[in-house]
């Protein structure tokens, strides 16, 4: 496969400059910052709580912000001009992720320091929220090439804002409806799953296994993505 | 050597067929128009031959290549397109969306000052997209497929929303780009604009090429047979090309008695609708 790191850059500078000018969308980096000065001083179990940041972040921040930077694209015929170009399929995929990824790392990391979340396990912390991001960017990069226009990807990005996010807590009704443990498999429950984890000082076995769910869940849906481009390259 | 070659192509659409065993082949420096109405499948055949869509049945080669490899990286920088659906960056400026291009071209700076010279839109590279007119947008769009002067530039109606000060800027600059080697398709229905800038032409009716050749051979071809001589006396005299007009004119110009003569050629359109029996729209 073709990989240039000069038209990833290229992606990558446009995507800024259309993002920053673009306050709809730049707008989004706002509400995870917002909701960990809302829950800094609440009291109770916070990990659970910073879990539900996190995975409201991911899905509001992420995964709405790649759905809308591709469905605009979309409406705009500029991602068939893309196609057009020498870019190849990694090349636009992995451009116009980065920008997201790196706008969600920083402003995650930013949202860890204001709600004064501390764990023994930086490093552990880290790979699960990178991998998450890598994962919910490819759930808005799916959003985005499924939606015609850019107002259809906003609104296809809350089922995934209502599941994922509602997901962990779902599972408090487990065993009056034992067929919501299924939930207990969404990476946004595994990533609760891992930071309580952590927080207990859980054996690497038990902090392993949340970990692998969440990367075979970012494996799987980047594949779907990667299809789904294909297919876009071509008319039916 | 042919630049394009297309053999038997067919594309169907559920039971529609878009294009009926299309063949022809564009040697490679030449200037083809494909002139036709909307629907008569113009685009669809351009996009299978820049395997954006896949023909039903027969084979497309683009610089001697398959086109379904037209999709290869390699193969991306020897074409340039511009349809009627190429979008642009709306927040950017017009010389941010061609730093976009260039970039992704691998090209040095200097080959936006030449375009935008191109385009004639030099003075305004710092406005915004958004701010431009539809005659400076078809500009930049143009500006963005041939930034890197491609071997093959693919154009579907590509003066379609410009004034004729822009069109004849525009045309210029195509015939330049050619001069140096530069084939191009060009969709159109403008009629004029096939017969001031293609070397062949083909017209296509639903899906089936009806003629091809050269303006001047179409028009050959398709005269009435028939001569118009206007008399010093106002008169006008349609005559046919026999012994007995011959005679005529032999007599008339005797006494000094012609104006001006002519035979009575088709124009394109006037071809395409006697071939199709449909206006050009």
């Amino acid at each position: 496969m073709n990989v240039s790191l000069k038209r990833i850059q290229a992606i990558f500078i446009k995507d800024y400059k259309e993002f920053s000018r673009n306050y709809a969308v730049s707008i989004m980096i706002l509400f995870p910052i917002a909701f960990a000065l809302l829950y800094r001083s609440e009291a109770g179990d916070q990990a659970a709580i910073y879990a539900f940041i996190m995975n409201f972040s991911l899905a509001m921040l992420t995964s709405f912000v790649q759905a809308c930077l591709i469905a605009e694209e979309k409406e705009r015929n500029t991602l068939r001009s893309l196609m057009m170009t020498p870019a190849s399929m990694l090349d636009v995929l992995i451009g116009k992720s980065a920008l997201v990824f790196l706008i969600s790392a920083a402003v995650l990391a930013f949202t860890t320091y204001l709600f004064g979340y501390e764990t023994s396990n930086v490093m552990l912390l880290a790979a699960a929220l990178g991998i998450s991001i890598l994962l919910y960017t490819a759930i808005g990069t799916i959003c985005g090439l499924y939606s015609k226009t850019l107002l259809e990807a906003s609104l296809s990005v809350f089922p995934v804002l209502i599941i994922f996010t509602a997901g962990p807590f779902a599972l408090a009704f487990e065993e009056q409806y034992p067929f919501l443990e299924v939930l207990r498999y969404l990476p946004s429950s595994q990533l609760s799953e891992l930071l309580v984890a952590m927080e207990v000082g859980a054996a690497a076995g038990e902090l392993a296994r949340p970990l692998v769910i969440i990367s075979v869940w970012a494996v799987v849906l980047t594949i779907i993505s990667f299809i789904l481009y294909k297919k876009r390259l071509m008319d039916q | 050597m042919n630049a394009i070659s297309v053999q038997n192509i067919q594309k169907a659409f559920g039971g529609n067929m878009a294009l009926k065993d299309v063949s022809f082949e564009i040697p490679k420096g030449e200037i083809f128009g494909f002139l036709g109405p909307s629907g008569s499948g113009k685009t669809t055949l351009l996009k299978i031959l820049t395997a954006q869509l896949e023909a039903t049945d027969g084979h497309a080669a683009v610089m001697e290549m398959p086109s379904r490899m037209m999709q290869k990286t390699a193969q991306k920088r020897r074409f340039g397109i511009l349809t009627d659906n190429s979008g642009l960056y709306e927040r950017l400026s017009i010389e941010e969306n061609l730093d976009v291009f260039r970039r992704l071209y691998d090209l040095p700076k200097s080959s936006i000052d030449q375009v935008l010279h191109f385009v004639n839109l030099n003075a305004d590279r710092k406005k915004r997209v958004s701010v431009l007119s539809k005659g400076m947008r078809q500009r930049v769009t143009l500006a963005c497929a041939i930034i890197h002067e491609p071997e093959l530039l693919f154009l579907d109606e590509p003066t379609s929303a410009l004034d004729p000060v822009n069109t004849a800027h525009i045309h210029k600059g195509l015939r330049y780009l050619n001069e140096r080697g530069t084939t191009i398709f060009l969709t159109t229905h403008d009629m004029t604009e096939a017969e001031s800038l293609c070397e062949r032409v083909a017209i296509l009716h639903k899906g089936e090429i009806r003629a091809i050749g050269a303006p001047d051979e179409l028009k050959k071809v398709h005269r009435d047979g028939t001569l118009t001589v206007e008399l010093t006396s106002g008169e006008k005299e349609r005559l046919s090309m026999n012994e007995d007009s011959a005679t005529a004119i032999a007599g008339w110009m005797s006494r000094g008695q012609i104006d001006r003569m002519y035979t009575n050629e088709l124009s394109l359109g006037d071809i395409f609708i006697k071939l199709t029996g449909s206006e050009l729209v």
